[in-house]
């Protein structure tokens, strides 16, 4: 039996609003091998981005076992976060938006310089390096902010519904892109969406996510997914439609039809 | 080639803002006909005679006690704003203590500080920091709090420390704020400086302009008047320039 990189066995997160604790997260096990893409679909409300926050090291008070290659996660460790809205600082040019998890790692100006100017050639952004974030489109925007994120070699990727402000055409350009980046680095990825297409093109392993306290509704194996061609052929589309059944189903028997 | 056209328009309505200006001044002082209130031409002049006397020195008095205030409010202030503004837990002890004694007008404390503190530089000094060490506190205690949750939890995700968040996160995206409160407080300060140099001192440009209206000297106040208004407008420019050139992220 091969050992999950990630695993989580039921977790358990509240938190406390204007005195009253509500629980955000309720036996929630997931587990994804190394190098393999997962997805985690479903409502707002259902304690997605709760969820990522604990993988990310921001909340560290949950009950349960959360395992990233055997240990407790934690912030500044092989994980690297990517938010909805980027994250990138506005203030900072792309190239110190890219090298400041480097800095803060300490390292040496010169290792910082090659580092940065390597992973930045080769995500095609180096002539945009002294560009503020305000200056880019949506498109270069998620590239920076995945750039900012591989700079550091990560070894666990989580990208919190990461395309959602993109246009069509574009989003599926960065699907592309990180779909690159997956089959290069051997990454393991974790991603969260609304967009049932993009669960399918990415997940090898698709995790449906139901509200009211947020837990785990079904898990799809996805084989399929990592593969450019796929989008538009007939197992793409079954697959499709399939998870939309099972978040409508999820949604008519929470309307209480 | 439409940035420079852009650029000759903007100085094109800056003189003609200053023409209108000398204009409206030169019909006042046509209307009015008091010596406290000379011809452009004239009050240009003696201005020029007074910095060749003792105003300059009053100049110099006044700059370093409102330049010296504005630092020492903004030391103090930014960096407790900002701890206020990122965690709620001291910001709800400390919140009303704040909301008590932001609407009181300290300029009353005047007399106190003069008491405690002396007739000396410090009295004035420390009034004017208190004052605008609370215009500065509360604008940066309200940026850093509005700070989108984003930066800071990528910025923890990345492993950074309370000091990684103060200077990448906390210190430039509230700095915009922060330089908007200085201008505002820059304005107040020199009110204050005015009105503390116009008791128990020997210098400063308060001073020198009470002093003058004293003698009546209207000449020389006038100049003194003149000099001030300068001051407070060069000041304003070097914080513009400053906000600038810190924020250029801003002006993209």
């Amino acid at each position: 039996m091969s050992v999950d990189y990630l695993s989580i066995a039921s977790l358990h997160v509240e938190y406390l609003q204007r005195g009253k604790t509500i629980t955000a997260l309720d036996s929630v096990d997931l587990s994804l091998s190394q190098g393999k893409t997962g997805v985690i679909i479903g409502p707002s409300g259902c304690g997605k981005s709760t969820l990522f926050n604990v993988l990310a090291g921001l909340n560290d008070r949950y009950a349960g076992q959360v395992l990233i290659n055997g240990q407790a996660p934690r912030g500044g460790g092989e994980t690297a976060l990517i938010l909805q809205e980027y994250g990138l600082f506005p203030w900072k040019t792309v190239w110190d938006n890219v090298i400041l998890g480097l800095q803060l790692r300490k390292k040496t100006p010169r290792e910082i310089q090659s580092q940065a100017t390597m992973i930045l050639d080769k995500l095609g952004l180096l002539p945009l390096a002294k560009r503020y974030p305000a200056q880019l489109s949506g498109g270069q925007r998620q590239r920076v902010a995945i750039a900012r994120a591989l700079v550091l070699e990560p070894k666990l990727l989580l990208m919190d519904e990461p395309f959602s402000s993109l246009d069509a055409l574009t989003r599926e350009e960065i699907q592309d892109f990180l779909l690159e980046i997956w089959q290069e680095t051997g990454l393991t990825i974790l991603l969260i969406t609304h967009n049932i297409e993009e669960a399918v093109f990415l997940g090898h392993r698709i995790f449906v996510m139901s509200p009211g306290p947020g837990h785990i509704e079904q898990i799809v194996e996805n084989e399929m997914a990592g593969d450019y061609e796929l989008r538009g052929k007939i197992p793409f589309l079954e697959m499709c439609n399939l998870l939309r059944s099972y978040l409508h189903r999820r949604k008519k028997y929470a309307a209480g039809v | 080639m439409q940035q420079a056209f852009k650029k000759a328009e903007k100085a094109l309505a800056f003189l003609a803002s200053v023409a209108i200006l000398l204009l409206l001044w030169w019909l006042l002082s046509l209307g009015l006909k008091s010596p406290a209130v000379p011809l452009p031409l004239d009050a240009g002049q003696s201005l020029l005679q007074s910095l060749r006397g003792e105003l300059l020195l009053h100049l110099g008095v006044s700059l370093y006690r409102v330049l010296l205030s504005l630092l020492l409010a903004t030391l103090l202030a930014v960096p407790l704003g900002i701890l206020l503004g990122k965690d709620p837990v001291i910001d709800n002890k400390v919140a009303p203590l704040l909301y008590l004694t932001y609407p009181i007008p300290k300029v009353v404390f005047m007399p106190i500080f003069l008491i405690v503190l002396g007739i000396g530089d410090s009295s004035k000094i420390l009034l004017i920091t208190l004052i605008t060490f609370y215009q500065i506190l509360v604008t940066t205690r309200d940026a850093a709090k509005n700070m989108k949750k984003e930066y800071v939890s990528s910025m923890k995700s990345l492993g950074a420390s309370s000091w990684d968040l103060y200077r990448h996160v906390y210190l430039p995206g509230c700095l915009p704020a922060i330089l908007t409160s200085l201008r505002l407080g820059l304005g107040t300060a020199l009110a204050v400086l005015f009105l503390a140099e116009t008791y128990a001192t020997q210098t400063g440009i308060g001073f020198f302009i009470m002093d003058c209206l004293s003698r009546m000297n209207y000449e020389e106040m006038f100049a003194g008047i003149i000099a001030m208004g300068l001051m407070g407008f060069f000041l304003y420019v070097l914080l513009d320039q400053a906000e600038k050139f810190l924020c250029s992220w801003i002006h993209l």
